[in-house]
């Protein structure tokens, strides 16, 4: 008689809080229950007390894997994105999160883990390893991967210059990525706020573009970054109903 | 069981003494080994940080009453079996495993409603026929799905889980309902627990000959049989806890929780040598799983009950 063959979880010899830490995560019931219910709940949060409007969803591919990129105001930023995404698609968004505030203290680590699936980017000491992970990632089907290039919440709300890193994520690399601009979040919740005014947000997502063309190096990371920037700046400078139809064209740079 | 009965009940009372008595030696003699003969204390102290938790937690459910035991239990079910799904990879199957926990729930449901026909606290006669509809809908999964490919395994794995891991240990919690209540259940976690010690300890101190070397390849006979006479013994020094047992019940007792114990503790080692894992999760921490604490008590728990239950009934 042949042995079964089991597929024990990757993550068995490891604690609660560091099964919650490692990337990807084991699927866990309990887990996707309490974001699923979590999602559902600032869905209707952000639609009613943020009157969220979210245009060109019809640019979000149905299947594969792909990156979002958004301008970075607010910590109500990834949540809007991720309410603005298919629910079905809730548990395979890996919105990258910085390692040194979001997974510092047991409590916050598991909001993060927990409530937004988020990914622990290390963006001071291990930028590299954290780049390979978000490879690692995107290398396995299906996966969504929402990274604010800034590397911070802007303190003004205005944009500012995208952080090489996403260039060296997506130079040479066969995974679209889409443009995204958030506007309304500075004004709802801007740095140092804790509690968000009930202002408009409104979500605008642009045309996928590819850059699987581009060999790695300095000139393609920097023509990248800032090919990302003008997209993200093209959606706010038009109004929120035509920013599909005039957002950046899905062609190479 | 409520916190005023547990203020009147002398058992409790007794139980609680006990145990914290032994937590403080406990802790006196780890700190002795650590600071005055400079001995590596690391496993202990680990382990005994998790009694410091475990104790106040268990100790503070009895005391406030049935429903936060059997409320309790079932969560500790429900995380043992999450453990063992994980471990076997049942949990890849996410509808067997809803099912599963479903029929766990159900254990905690029936253990706490009224017997409608009897009128007393939990429904024995639903509790006992559970396995039943159980397995019925865990057979049903792969129809409803129409897929046949690996569905035996998936079956056999969500069964083991439910009847072992649920319905075996959730005579525990039934307990709760005892008009001894106090006296059973406190005894039960204690004894069991008592007899894991007393095996690790002789086994440390004597032991020579290994019990199951293929299984379990640290224990010994020599374990064994110390935590077997240590456990032969309780039921007489603890008699209070069921005062209306003769020298056959408490004899059956010592047998029940001594040769029980170590073969629960020998039937999750199976599992575990077979998947390949070392301990079954690190939920507790230095005590690996939930399912690693609770493995012999899953083995006891029915056999004490129907042992209780044939001599003098639950209620």
């Amino acid at each position: 008689m042949q042995d079964w063959k089991y597929e024990t979880a990757e993550d068995i010899d490891q604690s609660v809080i560091e099964r919650l830490q490692r990337v990807p995560r084991e699927p866990d019931l309990f887990v996707y229950s309490l974001r699923l219910i979590a999602a559902g709940l600032i869905r209707v949060w952000m639609r009613v007390y943020h009157r969220l409007t979210i245009t060109g969803r019809e640019n979000l591919p149905n299947n594969g894997s792909y990156v979002l990129i958004a301008n970075h105001t607010s910590h109500l930023d990834t949540i809007s994105i991720l309410s603005g995404l298919p629910i079905q698609s809730l548990h395979r968004v890996f919105p990258a999160a910085a390692k040194d505030f979001f997974f510092v203290s047991v409590p916050r680590v598991a909001f993060s883990a927990v409530m937004v699936n988020a990914l622990p980017f290390d963006r001071h000491t291990n930028i590299r390893q954290s780049l390979s992970l978000c490879t690692r990632l995107l290398d396995r089907p299906n996966t969504i991967l929402l990274i604010f290039p800034e590397g911070t919440r802007s303190p003004t709300g205005e944009m500012s210059d995208f952080k090489p890193g996403i260039g060296y994520l997506l130079a040479g690399n066969d995974v679209p990525v889409i443009p995204c601009r958030i506007e309304g979040a500075f004004e709802a919740l801007p740095k140092g706020r804790f509690i968000p005014s009930p202002k408009r947000v409104r979500i605008m997502i642009g045309k996928p573009r590819h850059y699987s063309h581009l060999k790695r190096g300095k000139s393609a990371v920097v023509d990248i970054c800032n090919d990302l920037q003008n997209s993200v700046s093209a959606l706010a400078s038009v109004d929120s109903t035509q920013a599909t139809s005039i957002a950046a064209p899905e062609d190479h740079v | 069981m409520s916190p005023s009965a547990a203020m009147d009940s002398g058992v409790f009372k007794i139980y609680f003494v006990l145990i914290t008595t032994m937590l403080l030696i406990a802790g006196v003699s780890i700190a002795f080994l650590r600071w005055v003969l400079k001995k590596d204390v690391g496993h202990a102290w680990a382990s005994y940080r998790g009694w410091l938790v475990m104790i106040p937690l268990i100790m503070g459910g009895v005391f406030l009453g049935r429903i936060a035991v059997i409320l309790g239990l079932t969560l500790v079910a429900l995380a043992g079996f999450k453990e063992y799904a994980r471990a076997t990879g049942l949990y890849r199957d996410w509808t067997m495993t809803c099912v599963v926990y479903l029929g766990l729930i159900a254990c905690g449901v029936t253990t706490f409603v009224v017997d409608p026909f009897l009128g007393v606290p939990g429904w024995y006669g639903l509790y006992a026929a559970l396995p039943v509809y159980v397995i019925a809908a865990i057979v049903a999964v792969p129809i409803v799905r129409n897929r046949a490919a690996g569905q035996l395994q998936v079956i056999a794995l969500a069964i083991v889980g439910f009847m072992y891991i649920g319905w075996m240990f959730g005579h525990a919690t039934y307990l709760a309902n005892s008009s001894w209540a106090y006296g059973y259940l406190l005894y039960l976690l204690f004894a069991v627990q008592i007899n894991d010690v007393s095996a690790y300890v002789f086994g440390k101190c004597f032991g020579r000959h290994p019990l199951r070397s293929s299984i379990s390849p640290n224990k010994t006979w020599e374990g064994a049989i110390g935590a077997v006479a240590v456990s032969m013994v309780l039921p007489w020094v603890l008699h209070f806890s069921f005062p209306h047992f003769g020298t056959l019940e408490l004899l059956l007792i010592g047998l029940v929780v001594g040769v029980g114990g170590q073969l629960g503790d020998l039937s999750l080692s199976v599992i575990k040598r077979d998947i390949g894992i070392k301990d079954m999760g690190q939920t507790i921490r230095g005590h690996g799983g939930v399912l690693d604490r609770i493995d012999s008590l899953i083995y006891v728990a029915p056999l004490f009950f129907h042992l209780s239950n044939y001599y003098h009934g639950i209620y």
